[in-house]
């Protein structure tokens, strides 16, 4: 894919971050009363309406959490490519670090599907 | 290179966008595979039973539940409220809005992509960040609530 187009979908992902991201922060955070902590409410397993099982039931909030994963997976490989590539200009290096992150980025969506779509289906 | 000291503010913005990026990423790595501690951890690759579940997570839970972690997350979200909205105006500049017009670049000269719009955006993502600082830290350690 040219350098053009990796970059354009490096945009089109972090919007799509800042949306699937907002809606992760406020089930975390903006749902917490102010009195409260998140250790009391949302980081609890079960048994409040946003504990963490309770969201990874709902299949809406679940597959928000996932496209989450995919565009930020996306979005900071290849943010981490251009950084490497500017500071280090070499062919051979910047090869090398593509396949790198390629591999980082395979392991971290396929990590992160398998905890969503367990989680989903724990009774 | 990348010390902005001697530059613009576009260059402080720069240098905070890629410093932000990196740890952010390393976070973003670590959350991954922290999470995975929800199902039962690493080795889990089926349901697990829902009490062996919820064990091994009140595990995990009673790691993380410290000041030290606590400071941290209240530092990743202030870099994520900054990052964001300065992404945010980076791509603007990158599709050409905000930009303003084009014109000869002088010596010593403020650059004129950074328009007054541009730098707007930019303290805005200051200050939400610093939004960020303060309602974590009341979400995390219940410091406004105490």
């Amino acid at each position: 894919m040219s350098e053009r187009r990796l970059m354009l979908l490096h945009y089109v992902t972090g919007i799509g971050i800042l949306i699937t991201g907002a809606v992760h922060l406020w089930v975390v955070f903006f749902t917490v009363p102010l009195d409260q902590t998140i250790w009391e409410t949302t980081m609890l397993f079960d048994n409040h309406p946003f504990a963490i099982l309770s969201v990874y039931r709902n299949a809406l909030l679940a597959s928000t959490l996932w496209l989450l994963l995919v565009f930020t997976t996306y979005h900071a490989m290849n943010g981490i490519r251009v950084i490497l590539m500017e500071l280090i200009p070499n062919r051979s290096f910047v090869s090398a670090i593509k396949w790198v992150l390629i591999a980082l980025g395979l392991f971290l969506v396929v990590y992160g599907t398998r905890t969503i779509l367990i989680a989903y289906n724990i009774r | 290179m990348l010390f902005p000291s001697r530059y613009s503010l576009e260059r402080w913005s720069y240098t905070l966008q890629r410093i932000t990026g990196v740890v952010v990423t390393l976070y973003f790595v670590l959350h991954v595979i922290e999470t995975g501690n929800f199902v039962g951890g690493p080795s889990v690759w089926y349901v697990p039973p829902y009490d062996y579940a919820r064990a091994y997570y009140e595990e995990i839970r009673e790691f993380l539940h410290n000041p030290v972690f606590d400071v941290g997350l209240v530092i990743i979200g202030w870099m994520v409220a900054f990052h964001a909205v300065n992404g945010l105006r980076l791509t603007l500049a990158h599709f050409g809005i905000t930009l303003g017009r084009p014109s000869r670049v002088e010596p010593e000269a403020p650059p004129r992509s950074f328009s007054p719009f541009q730098r707007a955006i930019f303290w805005i993502s200051i200050a939400l960040a610093v939004f960020a600082v303060v309602y974590s830290l009341n979400a995390l350690m219940g410091v406004l609530a105490a």
